[in-house]
């Protein structure tokens, strides 16, 4: 049984211009990759990937984007919210040679994996892209870490002009890799997906979830029937290739087919 | 798959009793073929109406001890693009596919039966018994055997397709319903829909759980009331039940073709013991056959039917 926990917000960082992280001291006991389903009972219960998570303490990181999100930013310290979870697959956690590719909002769940494949004897270089500066989150939490760290923007505010596939090209250009991990938006993952040829990786999905807990049906992905809930949202190379759907459309609240 | 589980519903072979009931994976083509895979024998679309609905606001699950309360709300892509999913699972697949429909007036189920004789579905469900919906839409049509009878009637007219009438629990006196169902010409019935609804309350918050306070439950804790409505069905009509309801073990399947359901549906037991779940009961039932010396599940569907 997935309990629910209500639990109130212990602190919450400023991470961007319109990017907050929300922190509860609470023990999640979640994998990298895995996510929660969030509500304040006010209307709405939402995914959101667990970006940090430690025995007595994990972390969101919220991109403000809709009515669920706006409330949620309206929130303070000590308010109430409630949790259902940890759900779905995890990052498998190397001890080789790794990269992870984020964009945007989608970054933060790498920052949990880059710490866990730290602790696990792994080397990690990250490379992380957002449109503007501001999108660009956890360049210094990256830094601090101790990984081999580059960013960059597509309006070129940082000197570089490009996104975090360009950046992944360069790097798997100068080193081989032994395993790749992406989390962010999924045209970034399909236009990653051809350089991977020869590697192992694993790329986090987000689709429209609603039960979160496989009956549903909302987040299965064509034509294999996976759902993302349970059997993802990261899925590993094997059935990232069998995937028809990938990059061409997900579907919204009513189940209905949405290109791209 | 295997001999010993073959059966049929409505003179269709089937590979498996087991079907996967309306709501639960029927969205899209792969959900429904991963349940076939998993070995379900029949499977049920997400309940279509006439125009695509996102469902109510979530929290839309609750978990507690014996099952689960739902208010989905009825969410589906719309009878159009609902039957796109279901003529591309079947040019996949021979298994069956029950098309399930819903809608609140006469109207419109003849719109939505329509629709569905120009698919590749294979039978026709009447969704009576929505208990998410009340706000909306109000009592459920099952409630009523003059409107169960009306609407059946209407529709079995039109429908190059089997109809199944699918059922409230939530009902004084369902062989009256069940009686009307049949009377007005449907094939089958279908019961049950989910028990309720019930209400779960968040004591740190305050508030109800649920978005819309409400949900129907399913999973282990309905399954006494589901087999006492299909005996007691069962002893009045002579159609073909298709039971559901809390069916979560081998065990369970058997207990029910026993109170007199000929198929099973398998829905929240897929939380609870995964995709996989319809391999595991197919198994299971196998298992019990083995154990009681039976041959197959055919065997038991033949047993003289509990008395009273
Ligand atoms: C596995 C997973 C992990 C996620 N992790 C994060 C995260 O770490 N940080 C973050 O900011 N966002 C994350 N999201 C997206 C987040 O759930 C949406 O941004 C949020 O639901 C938007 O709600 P809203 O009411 O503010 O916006 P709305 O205006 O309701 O919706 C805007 C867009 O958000 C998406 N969305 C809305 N509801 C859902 C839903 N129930 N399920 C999936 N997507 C939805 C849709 O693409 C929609 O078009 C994740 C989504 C998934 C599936
Ligand atoms: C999440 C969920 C969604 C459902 N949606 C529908 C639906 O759209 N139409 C319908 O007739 N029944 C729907 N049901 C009811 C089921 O088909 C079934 O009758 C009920 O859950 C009892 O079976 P179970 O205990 O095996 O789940 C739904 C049930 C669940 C749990
Ligand atoms: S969200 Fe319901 S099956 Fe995944």
């Amino acid at each position: 049984m997935n309990k629910r926990s209500t639990i109130k917000i212990a602190r919450i960082i400023d991470e961007a211009e319109d990017i907050k992280s929300f922190v509860f001291a609470h023990d999640l006991t979640a994998k990298p990759g895995q996510f929660i389903m969030l509500t304040d009972f006010e209307g709405g219960e939402k995914p959101f990937s667990i970006a940090d998570c430690t025995s007595n303490e994990f972390m969101i990181t919220v991109k403000r984007i809709g009515e669920f999100t706006t409330r949620l930013f309206q929130k303070q310290v000590g308010d109430y919210v409630s949790v259902r979870g940890p759900f779905g697959s995890s990052f498998f956690v190397s001890d080789g040679n790794v990269l992870l590719v984020g964009g945007g909002y989608g970054t933060p769940p790498l920052y949990f994996l880059a710490k866990e494949l730290l602790q696990n004897g792994a080397k990690v270089t990250v490379v992380n892209g957002a449109k503007s500066k501001e999108d660009l989150v956890f360049c210094n939490k990256f830094r601090e870490l101790g990984v081999e760290y580059q960013n960059i923007t597509q309006l070129g505010c940082l000197g570089r002009e490009g996104t975090s596939v360009d950046l992944a090209e360069k790097a798997m250009e100068k080193q081989k890799f032994d395993h790749v991990y992406a989390a962010g938006p999924e045209m970034m993952m399909k236009a990653l997906q051809p350089l991977l040829k020869d590697l192992e990786y694993e790329f986090l999905f987000e689709r429209y979830m609603k039960c979160a807990i496989g009956i549903c049906g909302n987040c299965t992905i064509d034509p294999i029937g996976i759902r993302l809930c349970v059997e993802g949202p990261v899925l590993p190379k094997k059935l990232v290739e069998q995937l028809t759907e990938f990059g061409k459309y997900h579907r919204d609240a009513t189940g209905k087919r949405i290109e791209f | 798959m295997h001999k010993r589980l073959k059966t049929k519903f409505l003179g269709v072979e089937l590979e498996s009793p087991l079907v996967l009931p309306a709501g639960v994976m029927g969205m899209s083509f792969s959900g429904m073929d991963i349940a076939r895979i998993n070995g379900a024998g029949i499977i049920t679309s997400k309940s279509l109406t006439l125009q695509p609905r996102t469902g109510h606001k979530g929290p839309v699950i609750a978990e507690f001890e014996g099952g689960i309360l739902n208010c989905m709300g009825l969410c589906n892509p719309g009878i159009s693009n609902g039957l796109l999913e279901v003529n591309e699972f079947k040019k996949r697949s021979r298994t069956p596919v029950i098309v399930s429909v819903f809608a609140t007036n006469t109207e419109d189920f003849l719109m939505l039966a329509k629709e569905v004789n120009n698919s590749r579905g294979d039978f026709l469900e009447l969704n009576l018994s929505c208990p998410n919906v009340f706000d909306e839409f109000g009592i459920p049509l099952a409630a009523s055997k003059d409107e169960v009878f009306k609407i059946v009637k209407a529709v079995k007219e039109s429908s190059r397709l089997p109809v199944i009438a699918k059922l409230s629990p939530n009902v004084y006196n369902i062989v009256e319903i069940a009686l009307a169902a049949q009377k007005a010409g449907a094939d089958a019935l279908c019961l049950i829909n989910t028990v309720g609804p019930g209400m779960a309350i968040d004591a740190k918050m305050v508030k109800p759980v649920l978005f819309n306070k409400f949900g129907g439950l399913s999973g282990p804790c309905i399954k006494p009331i589901a087999l006492k409505l299909i005996y007691q069905t069962h002893s009045a009509v002579d159609i073909p039940i298709l039971g559901m309801g809390g069916v979560t073990y081998g065990i369970d399947a058997v207990e029910m073709l026993m109170a007199g359901a000929t198929t099973i549906g398998v829905g929240t037991a897929v939380y609870y013991r995964g995709i996989e779940v319809f391999e595991k009961i197919n198994n299971e039932i196998i298992e019990f056959l083995d154990e009681n010396g039976y041959e197959t599940v055919e065997d038991i569907l033949k047993l003289e039917k509990l008395k009273l």
